[in-house]
């Protein structure tokens, strides 16, 4: 994803919930990525690592540090240790 | 109890223990409110048609108690005279008939507090990232509904 040589900034923390971790077969991984970056070039990213997710595409959403996020334009900035967390649709209640 | 200790208070939890309605009540009795009203939201033994065996309920659950927190902000907000307000979601398996949610608010007169937990069981419903696996006889989905209630939501 980035060609630097030394630790590679940023690396967030990619949280798996319901359907997205059912795909995945993980509840969580550490992932590198630009630290600037649009929403939807964010899941692109998460998807070349996980094929998989491609199918849930339309029906997601994320949270970048607890705030929901549509995939799109969104400009991200990302630190290292920020959580995303893929969030299928919601059933609570 | 001394007046000067009964001061608004949110009471919110997440846990895999079966839910009590009289200790959700309980936290959400004062003696200045003449009103406590409740929502418990229980296991259905169908969807969709098809016969229900339980529910499993997961949680993104930092962000769902600071969901749950901005509903109780926004209640005390629109509706200034409820006092307490608990918000008690079950985590895990939930067999039929049990409480899935139970959610209480007192306040001095009833209107207040009977608006207040339809708000909070529809915006629960709406922003806070929970999610239930409906467990059928030979499979299990997750529930679906036709938009994301996020997306729908948050515009």
């Amino acid at each position: 994803l980035l060609n630097v040589p030394s630790p590679c900034p940023p690396q967030v923390t990619v949280l798996y919930f319901a359907r997205s971790a059912e795909l995945v077969g993980l509840r969580s991984e550490s992932v590198c990525v630009p630290q600037r970056i649009t929403s939807l070039q964010l899941w692109e990213e998460i998807v070349k690592i996980h094929p998989r997710l491609a199918v849930i595409r339309d029906q997601v959403v994320f949270a970048v540090r607890q705030e929901y996020v549509l995939l799109g334009d969104q400009l991200l900035v990302l630190q290292t240790g920020d959580e995303v967390a893929i969030i299928p649709p919601i059933s609570g209640g | 109890m001394d007046e000067r200790e009964d001061v608004p208070k949110d009471f919110i939890k997440l846990k895999s223990e079966k839910l009590s309605v009289d200790e959700v009540s309980e936290l959400v009795t004062s003696p200045c409110c003449g009103a406590v009203s409740l929502f418990i939201g229980t296991t259905r033994n169908n969807f969709e048609g098809k016969k229900v065996i339980r529910l499993e309920y997961e949680a993104y659950t930092s962000m769902a108690e600071m969901e749950i927190k901005k509903i109780c902000r926004d209640v005390r907000r629109k509706w200034p005279s409820v006092k307490h307000i608990a918000m008690h979601h079950r985590l895990g398996v939930v067999p039929i008939t049990e409480a899935s949610v139970i959610i209480a608010v007192s306040s001095p007169h009833r209107a207040e507090s009977l608006e207040a937990v339809t708000h909070c069981i529809n915006t629960l419903k709406a922003f806070v990232p929970i999610w239930k696996k409906v467990i059928h006889k030979h499979w299990c989905t997750y529930k679906q509904h036709v938009c994301h209630r996020v997306l729908v939501n948050i515009h």
